[in-house]
């Protein structure tokens, strides 16, 4: 029962909280709205028992992800008011397209269920939680089991650092660079000369 | 009253038509675009977890957490390329970007 | 789902977040109850000194902020991997290990990539 209530609560907010993300007039308002939608989602995954997919949705969804999408909101200086123009133009197709997509998934699940093949082949059963933890029973299988995708995994995160890189830094050419290097290994030798000078004669 | 798998796939469907939508509704602006992604795929990563929960599997969980990798490296990529398109046209509407193609 | 009594551990999260949302409630709609309101366009002009501004308070961020945050969220994920690995490096053993350090490396050639392009400096 009390499970029930949660389930509706986080259920309520995420659905309402993701219309706010595609239909709040500032996009800083849209941004927020996501971060609330990722925490009503993290809910939702520690009622499912999959604290460890919640801890992810916190740290760094709600962490990096939507400080990302907020820099750059504000970073670009945009007339979001004239992207607003002709909004209105697509939204009855797309609400057509919407309902029918939901009617046919709504027909779908309430008919389904899982066949006993499906429940037969298990890959890897959870343990027991209160034995093991998630997080325990993931890292059992995540580093050697599944060894080639968390390997992919890693290289999908260079790429995105990489291209990230190549694409948005730009050198500025007029900039002043300090030289540290240069700084330091500059000697008092090299840039200064003591010179005698006898009293009445100039050095030039 | 008790909460079933159907529950929560209803709900992963729900949030995986508002990201449809939402980009049907906000074509021009490509910001609302990337996080419209970000909510389907919430809804796909829901999904999985559903089914690894009910289906006592641990596999849907290892997938979501690649999942969670991929958009994430999605969403900082998307973003640059948008910073770059901003830098060269001064504007996100997506009509400009036709202007890239040949 | 998870069973009742390990959902229970979380019930110091429920209190947590059920009483920071009626602090807020009760903060904003004490303010807006006690505080004396008179809307005025003039108060929520903005202000500079007596004259009009120059130009709009919400200036561009740079780039680099936007370069630091990407590489926040690369190594965010790193460190989220690292948090099962080190649990269960007991059980994994050398192979956990050696696919662990595989990773890191891939993603310290990503590091020192960042670091010789100068995406780290801040001329």
């Amino acid at each position: 029962m009390i499970e029930a209530v949660f389930f509706y609560v986080f259920a309520t907010v995420l659905v309402l909280s993701a219309i706010g993300v595609i239909t709040a007039r500032n996009p800083v308002h849209s941004v927020l709205f996501l971060i609330l939608a990722f925490f009503n989602a993290a809910g939702l995954f520690v009622m499912l028992g999959a604290e460890f997919i919640a801890m992810i949705m916190v740290i760094v969804y709600v962490g990096a992800v939507a400080v990302l999408f907020l820099f750059v909101v504000m970073m670009l200086d945009i007339n979001f008011a004239e992207l607003r123009k002709g909004m209105m133009k697509h939204a009855p197709v797309g609400a057509l397209v919407g309902f029918a997509l939901l009617a046919e998934f709504t027909w779908m699940f309430k008919s389904w269920s899982p066949s006993s093949a499906a429940l037969n082949g298990v890959a890897q059963p959870i343990p027991d939680q209160a034995a093991i933890s998630n997080t325990h029973a993931l890292g059992e299988i995540l580093y050697t089991q599944y060894v080639y995708l968390f390997q992919i995994s890693g290289l999908i995160l260079l790429v995105a650092m990489v291209g990230a890189i190549t694409l948005t830094l730009r050198r500025r050419p007029d900039s002043r660079r300090q030289s540290v290097a240069g700084q330091i290994s500059r000697r008092p030798e090299d840039v200064l000369k003591v010179e005698k000078i006898t009293s009445g004669t100039g050095v030039f | 009253m008790q909460i079933g798998m159907a529950h929560f796939l209803v709900l992963s469907a729900i949030l995986f038509t508002l990201g449809v939508f939402g980009i049907f509704l906000n074509r021009r602006n490509v910001i609302i675009i990337l996080m419209s992604i970000e909510l389907i795929l919430l809804s796909v990563t829901i999904n999985l977890v559903t089914f690894s929960s009910y289906l006592h599997d641990l596999t849907g969980q290892v997938f979501s957490m690649f999942i969670l990798t991929v958009a994430a490296a999605e969403a900082a990529i998307g973003l640059a390329v948008l910073v770059s398109f901003f830098r060269n046209k001064s504007s996100i509407a997506v009509e400009d970007i036709s202007s890239l193609k040949g | 789902m998870m069973s009742s009594e390990l959902l229970a551990n979380y019930l110091p999260i429920v209190v947590f977040l059920g009483i920071a949302t009626g602090l807020a409630v009760v903060m904003v709609l004490a303010s807006l109850i006690v505080a004396k309101q008179k809307p005025d366009a003039e108060k929520v002009s903005p202000y500079e000194c007596g004259f009009e501004p120059f130009d709009d308070a919400r200036s561009k961020f740079d780039v680099r902020f936007y370069l630091v945050s990407i590489l926040f969220i690369i190594f965010d994920l790193e460190v989220a991997f690292l948090f099962p690995w080190s649990i269960t490096l007991g059980s994994t053993g050398v192979y956990g290990f050696w696919s662990m350090m595989i990773f890191l490396g891939v993603l310290t050639i990503g590091f020192i990539y960042e670091w010789r392009k100068g995406a780290l400096d801040w001329e």
